[in-house]
């Protein structure tokens, strides 16, 4: 008998806040929450004043950052000093995921143990605990390798917040952490899903978590990725705009609970939405840092894994995509998209694509949490804002993002499909569908 | 005997980078040798620490990087992961670039995948840039701040394959090798690649060197696992890629089956970051599930290629792990620890641990474990000592990993000769 995989908890933390509200909130009114960055501000970046961040000399110096007071309920202050700041997102994620997913009425325990050797985890982050590797680093080079804080190393894993959260929780399942940056978050879904598929797992808890540091903002401002305000305003990200100069970083993580859902069911859980399809891909055209040209490559690759899901493109009623205002990455975005559609014939048009990166930033799986959220949302007909900083279609791209009461779809399950087309070449898919039509 | 899968999946190449060498040939020398490859580390000063030793690889063979195009580009683990993975599609008679004239034998760009592991990536290629930023190099280019993310080594095996298929790379510490391995098989048993490129790559650097002797971890001098009055690990780099198809389709394309990718299985301690658990519960769960993921039971082990990093701890840990895996059989089944020969390669040591053990069971030898010094009684493993030791019942191979975190991983592999009359038909044929 097939097994599968439904999603019963969302835990989220970002720019927004923490939590589904703050999310909408930001889906809602479609502005992005900014901070600029300094020596003195957050994300300082490391202890010292030499630190390389200002070396680079920055031009752009905002992004989303996570106020750590929105992380008070989730996680106590003895437990965040021993953690590095992507392992807090993700703690406090994890057990938002938790008690989102907890069925009051089946008692204090919500009918079954978190303590569990069939528990498992699986985190995607694009460059891990990058504030304590910097620090480090910092301490090596400047003071000598033999000052190095055992700390900071333990922390600066990248499976350090896979880690946390297994260890805090109570998880002796599989421990995963993937690392193929934007790409990331919808891999290890379908991993976690793979795991609960094949019985290897009961549940398991997955999703994104990472931090941005001035360093990095600097990193990427050097190489042309960050998008520029004009007059020192703050930047702002125009998915699919013609306009449009780069992304914005963000910080946080998203971690779902993901369970079998006859077990789900069993104990009265509260079934977010069903994972259906999903898949990924690699465009080889793709260099280090940039993407690529390989789009029809990508398309026929998506049209592949929803034949193989027995979906045509007529069956999806919503796109989540990983458009974050970059000028090649959103073209990919979007002629990925038209090429599937294509290959389905010339009756099919392109549903709505949302593109949530424009007001969630960059990093921290928030465009995986606004698509499970709008799961949740099609029954409220709940209205998304277009994102703020969108003024013109780029005509090339024959996209543009989303603005406007959800769509209800039609008869039967309402389905998203997520689509992240990553710098370096990496691409991943997933298919989410409401839960109405579940046995 | 557990439930057998229904389709069986078979390594047709192996390639290797590693201290004793930038091939298969030169690590399978090296182990058999019985000796050490760990010396005196000159990548970088390590004057003020704890152990001035590591497993470096040597300079690339004349002519090696001019065969590849880009090879000035690379970073370190690059270069380790792009020279395996040629390696090994050679070696599976694969032409390693999708426009071979020979489109029948060549890669299938869209069924074609990479699972690596790693943990490091570009770090020792940034190190030399921040130090360089922070001393107020004007000029300094940033580039190679370029190599850092993790996924770098994968996507340059990717690019130099034209591999279009799933691209996943998995950084969880020292478990990660073994892991990608395990992503591997999932993929090539949900049908969604018909020939999976499995490794990882990690290069040396300064980071992780003061990590570890900041944790009090490594020994002054060269590890050994399981030995009496070990004092610790020593870090090593380098690569190891493997190239795992089902059974019929080597068979239709007339591969040479070198072993059997069997089973892999995960669990986590969910106890302490740096710490393993001393009851080896974690280890335990992963060979159980490794065992039961491939259908095999504990008394068809051949032999165990440990995790085997040489600090008390760990292997304390892993020995009661495979203690409560194994039962009683755990301490006559041979035992052996590549990183005492090869040095502890990190989130790609699972990978060239695999790429061993699958050289011993194509060898039908178990290669020694390097070091002086009596078995410590706490750990009474059948620690294969001097001589490589012949493999004189069928069985297979389990290769285990445990990382930071607590995330363990392990896998089985088995002998091609029990794959349905296939595989190298002469004993101690040579491998390489």
């Amino acid at each position: 008998m097939s097994r599968t995989a439904v999603i019963t908890g969302l835990g989220t933390v970002g720019p927004a806040g923490a939590g589904r509200e703050a999310l909408w909130q930001a889906l809602e009114d479609g502005a992005a929450r900014t901070t600029e960055l300094g020596p003195l501000g957050p994300l300082a970046g490391g202890t010292n004043d030499r630190s390389p961040w200002l070396t680079l000399r920055p031009e752009v110096r905002w992004a989303g950052v996570v106020d750590p007071a929105c992380l008070g309920s989730w996680l106590g202050a003895r437990e965040a000093r021993r953690m590095s700041r992507p392992s807090r997102f993700a703690v406090a994620a994890a057990r938002m995921a938790l008690e989102d997913a907890h069925d009051p009425s089946a008692g204090a325990d919500g009918g079954w143990s978190v303590d569990s050797d069939d528990l498992g985890v699986i985190l995607s982050t694009t460059f891990g605990p990058t504030a304590v590797t910097e620090e480090l680093l910092e301490q090596i080079l400047l003071a000598g390798p033999e000052t190095a804080s055992p700390f900071l190393f333990a922390e600066s894993v990248a499976n350090a917040p896979a880690a946390q959260v297994a260890r805090l929780i109570g998880a002796r399942g599989a421990n995963l952490t993937v690392t193929q940056r934007d790409a990331g978050p919808l891999i290890a879904v379908r991993k976690a899903v793979a795991e609960i598929r094949t019985g290897r797992s009961e549940r398991m808890f997955a999703g994104a978590v990472d931090e941005a540091t001035a360093f990095l903002q600097a990193l990427l401002d050097r190489l042309g990725v960050a998008a520029r305000g004009s007059g020192g305003a703050p930047p702002v990200a125009r998915p699919f705009d013609r306009a449009r100069n780069g992304t914005v970083l963000a910080e946080g993580a998203t971690v779902l609970l993901i369970e079998e859902e006859r077990a789900a069911r069993a104990r009265g859980g509260p079934i977010l939405g069903r994972i259906i399809a999903g898949g990924e891909a690699f465009d080889p055209t793709a260099d280090r840092c940039r993407w690529g040209t390989g789009h029809a490559l990508l398309g026929r690759a998506l049209a592949d894994i929803l034949s193989r899901a027995g979906l045509a493109p007529s069956d999806i009623d919503l796109v989540v995509s990983g458009a974050s205002g970059s000028r090649e990455g959103d073209r990919m975005e979007a002629l990925t998209l038209r090429t599937a559609w294509t290959a389905a014939g010339s009756g099919s048009l392109l549903p709505p694509v949302l593109a949530p990166r424009a007001v969630l930033g960059e990093l921290g799986g928030g465009h995986l949490a606004a698509a499970v959220a709008l799961l949740g949302a099609v029954p409220e007909g709940r209205t998304l804002a277009r994102p703020a900083g969108f003024q013109d279609a780029d005509p090339d791209l024959g996209v543009e993002p989303f603005g406007g009461p959800l769509p209800t779809g039609g008869e039967g399950p309402f389905r998203i499909l997520v689509q992240t087309v990553s710098a370096g070449g990496p691409a991943s898919w997933l298919v989410l569908e409401t839960p109405e039509v579940a046995a | 005997m557990n439930t057998p899968r229904a389709q069986t999946f078979v390594v047709t190449g192996l390639g290797a980078v590693s201290a004793w060498g930038w091939s298969r040939a030169d690590l399978w020398r090296g182990l058999l040798s019985g000796r050490t490859a760990i010396g005196p580390l000159d990548r970088f000063p390590a004057e003020e620490q704890r152990t001035r030793l590591a497993a470096q690889a040597p300079e690339p063979p004349a002519g090696l990087a001019a065969g590849i195009s880009d090879w000035n580009a690379l970073s370190q683990a690059e270069r380790f992961a792009v020279v395996a993975a040629l390696e090994a599609v050679r070696q599976a008679g694969l032409p390693p670039t999708p426009h071979s004239p020979d489109a029948e034998a060549a890669l299938p760009p869209h069924r074609t995948g990479v699972f690596f592991g790693g943990s490091t990536a570009g770090m020792f290629e940034t190190e030399e840039t921040i130090r360089a930023l922070l001393a107020g190099e004007s000029g300094t280019p940033i580039t190679p701040l370029t190599s850092q993310p993790l996924d770098n080594p994968t996507g340059a095996v990717a690019r130099r394959l034209g591999a279009a298929g799933p691209v996943v790379t998995v950084s969880s510490a020292c478990a990660s090798g073994t892991q990608a391995v395990g992503l591997a098989l999932d993929a090539l048993r949900a049908g969604e690649v018909d020939v999976a490129v499995a490794g990882g790559a990690d290069s040396l650097c300064r980071l992780t060197y003061a990590g570890f002797n900041a944790l009090r971890v490594v020994d002054a001098d060269a590890c050994r696992p399981f030995r009496e009055g070990r004092q610790g690990m020593s870090l090593g780099e380098g690569a190891g890629v493997l190239i795992i198809e089902s059974l019929e389709r080597a068979l239709a394309r007339g591969a040479t089956i070198l072993g059997t990718c069997l089973g892999v299985g995960n669990s986590c301690d969910a106890h302490h970051m740096t710490a393993p658990r001393a009851d080896g519960l974690g280890a335990a769960l992963a060979t159980e599930r490794a065992l039961e993921d491939a259908g095999v039971t504990a008394a068809e082990v051949a032999f165990l290629n440990a995790h085997g990093t040489g600090t008390p701890l760990n292997d304390a840990s892993e020995w009661r792990g495979f203690a409560r895996a194994l039962g009683p059989r755990a301490a006559e089944i041979p035992l052996t620890a590549t990183k005492a020969s090869v040095g502890h390669l990190l989130g790609a040591s699972g990978a060239l641990e695999a790429v061993a053990s699958l050289l011993c069971l194509d060898g039908r030898v178990i290669h020694p474990t390097p070091g002086d010094g009596t078995v410590d009684p706490e750990t009474p493993a059948h620690l294969v000592r001097g001589d490589a030791l012949a493999i004189e019942q069928p069985g297979v191979a389990v290769s285990t990993s445990f990382g930071f975190g607590g995330a363990n991983a392990a896998a089985v592999f088995g002998p091609a000769r029990e794959v349905a009359g296939v595989g190298r038909a002469a004993v101690g044929e040579e491998v390489a």
